[in-house]
């Protein structure tokens, strides 16, 4: 058996089509054009490139995109008093600090002083409550992203096994509670796991999400699930001086031997986080207007 | 029956009372620095149902030195009047925790006055950033069942890490916050609910089977593994030939055969929740005083 390749590249352009379909949609109608802020604290190379493609894509589906860049030593007051404009901006639905932040500055402090309604990365610590009490919420990006992959290659996940690997804030945890609520039979295993293989071989539905590289063989596979490898892992360079391949957290040739479907890394899960971002910044600013939430765009 | 028995029972009464002791040892700690725990009990409307319940937690209150005020309130009260009441209490330094008696009348949606509760006095765990604090793994004031039942798992000579836990269940209240705070502790987690294939096939796999269903006899002997722990955090009423009883959500005579250990119904989960709530309230007690503190070190600065 071979595994089908859910194409996340592609399906995360039909995510960001819809989301212009529906910024068009709130422009004509309503007079609204929904708007993304971005804060990036500090010269990270990584986060800048984020932060750049982040800003196109916003633009690129019609949003407004808003991007402030401070200097690295920014004292803590100044970042809050940003955010505290940017929570009142009524311009601005969506706000997103680029993490990690340098280390002189309170992560838990800044990210719990946004407007939970327009927390889009969705970790402020209310939202993780209300998704964990099925309450609407803003929902963090990737496990988001993952879960319309699922929903879209099996339909129903309801009375599914699922195991998620991988027990972290921003994946692993929200990842359950999606898979929860959408009536799956949920697995959290972690680095502590008795016998990981043997509670992966259970799994209709396997979410990789522990960042070491290539750490699932096939063998843990049941035959014929669905894999949704989250990690991004760079193996090191086998010339020097090179960049190394990047890699998931599934050892990709042997489990796409046994899975029914599986996403690629790259072009798996990595595309849809920025559209998922891009459909947060949608919905947060149909609920902060009062007008009807698009489908199919939050859990 | 007695003879068939394997498991050993779990004594919730005396897992309340040992909390109580210690609970009324930090009471008192802090009353001596001006912060006597205080806890407000709100009922609305017909309050017999859960006069039993405000009943249990005021005899609770005395024995762990927390003060308990029980207040009623008409049905007719509107939500924006009780919201009202509520932030009155938020503001109010000698109130440190809130209690919100359920069942509400029907005009008054529950989570919206959990809400309304300031996170620091939530010593129910209700409000959603309680619960995110749960998710976090931060110092939390936890949803009492949900801590009650873990408390109980720790009195056990087992070892967290790497323990395999079934849950079932999966409400927002119980299941989901018993799976945050076991998976924080090291334990490999699974959440079974009603459309689980095979609870069987998971809870059998399991070293301890917690069930928060509301089901009697849900969980029977062979669905256990030999020697794991049973947790039945159910309260249910049933019909006998000799009138109504009390049971849980397992079948107590079959599981009572396999299990380890067992928490019996009544006085299993049941007595450890109560406790839990005057240990929030101590523990909201703290809470406010560090921030009062905080508060007022940063005027200074």
């Amino acid at each position: 058996m071979t595994a089908s390749v859910i194409d996340g590249k592609a399906f995360a352009a039909s995510v960001r089509e819809k989301v212009a379909g529906h910024v068009a949609r709130l422009k004509e109608e309503h007079g609204i054009i929904p708007g993304l802020a971005v804060v990036l604290v500090g010269e990270d190379p990584a986060s800048q490139v984020y932060v750049r493609s982040k800003g196109k894509q916003t633009v690129e589906v019609g949003m407004k995109s808003f991007e402030h860049r401070l200097e690295a030593d920014t004292p803590e007051s100044d970042l809050l008093a940003l955010i505290d404009q940017l929570n009142t901006d009524p311009g601005v639905h969506g706000i997103l600090v680029q993490l990690p932040l340098p280390g002189h500055l309170n992560e838990d402090l800044v990210i719990n002083s946004i407007d939970p309604a327009k927390d889009v990365d969705g970790f402020h610590v209310s939202n993780v409550g209300l998704l964990g009490t099925g309450q609407k919420s803003m929902v963090p990006c990737t496990p988001l992203g993952s879960l319309m992959m699922l929903r879209d290659h099996l339909g129903s996940l309801s009375g599914l096994d699922a195991v998620v690997i991988g027990r972290s804030n921003i994946v692993g945890k929200p990842m359950a509670q999606l898979l929860l609520g959408d009536s799956c039979t949920v697995t959290i295993a972690h680095s502590r796991t008795k016998d990981l293989p043997g509670v992966v071989r259970r799994a209709d539905i396997v979410v990789a999400a522990v960042g070491r590289p290539e750490m699932v063989p096939g063998d843990w596979i049941k035959p014929g699930a669905t894999v949704i490898d989250v990690g991004i892992n760079r193996l090191p360079s086998e010339e020097e001086g090179g960049k190394g391949r990047l890699v998931g957290d599934c050892h990709y040739a042997s489990c796409a031997e046994v899975a029914g479907a599986i996403t690629p890394v790259p072009g798996g899960v990595g595309p849809m986080t920025i559209a998922c971002l891009l459909a947060n910044t949608v919905t947060a600013c149909c609920r902060a207007s009062g007008l009807a939430e698009p489908e199919g765009l939050t859990a | 029956m007695t003879a068939m028995h394997r498991a050993a029972l779990i004594d919730g009464k005396a897992i309340a009372a040992r909390k109580r002791a210690e609970i009324a040892q930090q009471a008192e700690a802090l009353a001596v620095d001006g912060w006597q725990p205080r806890l407000v009990s709100i009922s609305v409307g017909d309050t017999a149902a859960a006069a039993l319940y405000v009943r249990n937690q005021q005899r609770s209150a005395e024995s762990a030195g927390v003060q308990f005020e029980a207040r009623t309130y008409d049905a007719s009260m509107s939500l924006e009047q009780l919201v009202g009441v509520l932030q009155g209490l938020n503001a109010d330094p000698r109130v440190n925790g809130i209690i919100i008696q359920r069942p509400l009348p029907d005009h008054i949606p529950v989570k919206a006055l959990q809400r309304a509760v300031h996170p620091l006095k939530d010593v129910e765990g209700m409000h959603p950033a309680s619960i995110g604090n749960i998710v976090y793994n931060d110092l939390a004031l936890g949803p009492c069942t949900a801590v009650a039942a873990v408390e109980i798992l720790k009195t056990l000579p087992l070892r967290l890490e790497g323990l395999d836990v079934t849950v079932i269940g999966h409400s927002e209240i119980v299941g989901k916050p018993i799976t945050f705070l076991l998976m924080g502790l090291g334990a490999t987690v699974t959440v079974c609910h009603h459309m689980t294939r095979s609870v069987a096939m998971h809870s059998r796999a399991s070293d301890a089977v917690f069930v928060a269903v509301g089901k009697p006899g849900l969980v029977t002997g062979e669905m256990v593994k030999p020697g794991a722990a049973l947790i039945d955090i159910g309260i249910n009423r049933v019909e006998t030939p000799d009138g109504p009883r009390t049971v849980g959500d397992a079948d107590f005579a079959s599981c009572a055969g396999v299990a380890g250990w067992i928490t019996p119904v009544p006085g299993g989960v049941g007595p450890v929740t109560v406790a839990i709530l005057m240990q929030n309230a101590v523990l909201a007690t703290q809470l406010q005083k560090e921030h009062y503190a905080a508060e007022y070190a940063n005027t200074e600065a």
